[in-house]
């Protein structure tokens, strides 16, 4: 009966684009804006995914990793002192202004790492060499900020094109030159600006001598020394806040940087709101466009339900076909609506923007929301079919 | 006009009433309706609208319960049974003929016919070549793979009594069979029911308006206010005005 019922589901072809689209639209607005929620969502910690160390160390007030609130200089010599760190290294993030040969200013992410142990260093460059930040006035540009940074020009065609930065341009930070030394690939920041790597050292020449330059401390725990307990002996030796460094936001650890960053993104601004009244639409939508299309391919079918009834058919088998029917064109819907949901992604993550993550989590939450709806969709419809007196038959 | 083992009683009904609504609303459809009919006969219920004849129908199908009296189908009592007891002994034993065919449009001829087969949980294949040969049976070998809609309207009936017993159902229900029929057509279709009708395991009750084909019945109930008024062999002695 299984098979007739899906005969019956894709014989009526009107009747079953109406239904995909529905779930396929419903499917790819619920998974496309989630993807790009938690796309923008993993921009938020992206300094604890650029800057890699297993432990990070900063002021006890500090809620997030873009929450910077500069510590004492000694506070690090505290910090190797406690037992189980093998070493600590120093890390400054700070907001400047870059102004460049054009004359523009553009925002930029500083940071300053260690220039002994290179700690935070980014991981891959695609030109120059890390080891030229120890030369003078020298700073690293992220490939987005080499873009953003570069010089605007009239093309042949007359168009406007983008020239990038390159190994060797300069810009200058408060006055003082920046020259570049290397061009790095690391992940986009959810505040915009470009990173610009320097010396830790060097940033209080760019910051025009700050008092306390310290943000974070970067530590690296000795072999076999747990980080989390080693986060914990820090707390209690320094007074410091100490956080780890994985950035799976699922985790329920409280000691993850970047799982409280992305919270405090969630609890302090609008975005969730604004992504879930998205969300929402799309299963409102869903179930009302695949709940009525459905309902009305029942009513359609009701008196053949109906006959079916009459011929000895029990209740159970036609609400097993409703559920084949309704689950089945579920699947496909869903199938069509995230596979456009990942094509548009691949197209956003060629260009860039908007981030676009879809955790394998949105995937399934996607898949069973587009089979609740169809199970809210077959449930209407075995309630009408079961209303449905088999004596109708007989009344033409 | 009878086979030798027409006289043991198909069906029977005793003392039938059946109303619905209550109150003012109340209507009665059936009012101490008494009925027979025998194995290897077909016999039809005539009488004007409203007399109860579908009700009748619907009644010995088991698709309506009726308040009062008794109903017995080859021997099987179903006054009585469950909801789910009916279902499964019009899964066994019955086969239906509607007057609008119902034949499910998005399926194919052969899985229209294969539908009373399924339900009762036959295997694909045993189904399927049940199917071919019952629709050879009725003139249909070739048109398998076809849309009912694609039929003529004679033909949807045939595919309509290729179904209703592909199964080989004891009692065949036949509710206007002939209606959306012409009346060569609605021959055809009647001589080949009268024909399947040919068997001491087989009862056929037709419900027509049709009096153009009852010369094909064994007998003629004629219904008047919801009881049997009379049973007559001879469609003659009926007042075909009346109907």
């Amino acid at each position: 009966m299984y098979r007739l019922a899906l005969n019956m589901l894709f014989g009526d072809r009107a009747k079953l684009a109406m239904l995909l689209c529905g779930l396929a639209f419903s499917a790819l607005l619920m998974a496309q804006q989630t993807s790009v929620f938690f796309g923008i969502m993993s921009w938020t910690y992206t300094p604890v995914h650029n800057i890699r160390a297993p432990i990070w160390v900063s002021d006890p007030m500090v809620e997030q990793a873009n929450d910077a609130k500069p510590m004492r200089d000694t506070d690090l010599y505290r910090v190797r002192s406690v037992d189980g760190v093998a070493w600590a290294a120093p890390l400054h993030t700070s907001f400047l202004q870059a102004r460049m040969q054009d004359g523009n200013f553009k925002l930029i992410t500083m940071v300053g790492i260690d220039a002994d142990t290179f700690a935070g260093a980014p991981a891959v460059l695609s030109q120059g060499r890390i080891e030229d930040l120890r030369l003078p006035n020298t700073v690293i540009v992220d490939e987005w900020g080499a873009q953003l940074m570069g010089r605007v020009t009239k093309g042949p065609d007359g168009k406007e094109v983008v020239i990038p930065l390159k190994v060797g341009d300069t810009f200058e930070v408060n006055d003082l030159e920046a020259r570049i030394v290397g061009i790095c690939k690391v992940r986009r920041a959810f505040t915009g600006g470009p990173f610009v790597y320097t010396t830790y050292d060097r940033t209080k020449l760019y910051t025009l001598g700050a008092r306390r330059t310290l943000s974070f401390m970067l530590v690296e725990p000795q072999p076999g020394v747990d980080p989390a307990k080693l986060c914990a002996r820090i707390e209690a030796d320094t007074g410091l806040k100490a956080w780890t460094s994985e950035t799976v936001i699922w985790s329920w650890s409280d000691l993850s940087l970047a799982r409280n960053t992305f919270w405090w993104f969630w609890k302090n601004t609008g975005i969730p709101f604004s992504f879930g009244t998205a969300v929402a639409l799309g299963l409102f939508v869903g179930i009302a466009v695949s709940g009525q299309t459905f309902y009305s391919f029942v009513l359609e079918n009701l008196k053949y339900f109906a006959a079916i009834k009459a011929m000895g058919a029990g209740m159970g088998v036609i609400a097993r076909m409703l559920l084949v029917q309704a689950f089945t064109a579920g699947l496909l819907g869903f199938g069509l609506g995230v596979g456009m949901a990942q094509a548009i992604g691949r197209a956003m993550i060629e260009k860039g923007m908007p981030p676009f993550v879809m955790f394998p989590q949105i995937f399934w939450a996607t898949l069973a929301l587009v089979l609740g709806i169809s199970l809210v969709s077959a449930i209407i419809g075995i309630i009408k079919v079961s209303r449905v007196d088999a004596a109708t038959v007989f009344r033409g | 006009m009878s086979t030798p083992a027409a006289h043991a009683v198909a069906v029977r009904t005793r003392g039938i009433d059946m109303f619905f609504g209550d109150g003012e609303t109340k209507v009665t459809a059936l009012k101490q309706a008494d009925f027979e009919a025998n194995r290897g006969e077909l016999i039809m219920l005539v009488g004007p609208s409203g007399c109860g004849k579908t009700t009748l129908l619907s009644v010995i199908a088991g698709t309506l319960t009726p308040q009062t009296g008794t109903v017995e189908v080859f021997g099987q009592r179903l006054d009585g049974l469950s909801q789910e007891e009916l279902t499964t002994f019009r899964r066994k034993h019955l086969g239906f003929v509607f007057q609008s065919f119902n034949l499910i449009p998005t399926l194919t001829v052969l899985e229209n016919v294969m539908v009373p087969l399924l339900i009762q949980g036959t295997a694909q294949a045993v189904a399927v070549a049940k199917a071919r040969a019952m629709l050879e049976k009725v003139g249909l070998k070739g048109r398998e793979e076809g849309r009912p809609n694609a039929l003529s309207g004679g033909q949807q009936q045939r595919v309509a009594i290729a179904r209703a017993l592909v199964h080989e159902p004891s009692l065949l229900i036949c509710d206007e069979p002939t209606s959306a029929l012409d009346k060569d057509t609605g021959a055809q279709i009647m001589q080949m029911v009268r024909d399947l009708s040919r068997s001491p395991e087989r009862c056929v009750v037709v419900v027509t308006h049709d009096h153009r084909i009852f010369r094909f019945a064994d007998r003629i109930a004629e219904m008047e206010d919801g009881r049997i008024r009379r049973v007559v062999e001879d469609a003659s002695l009926l007042d075909t005005n009346h109907l």
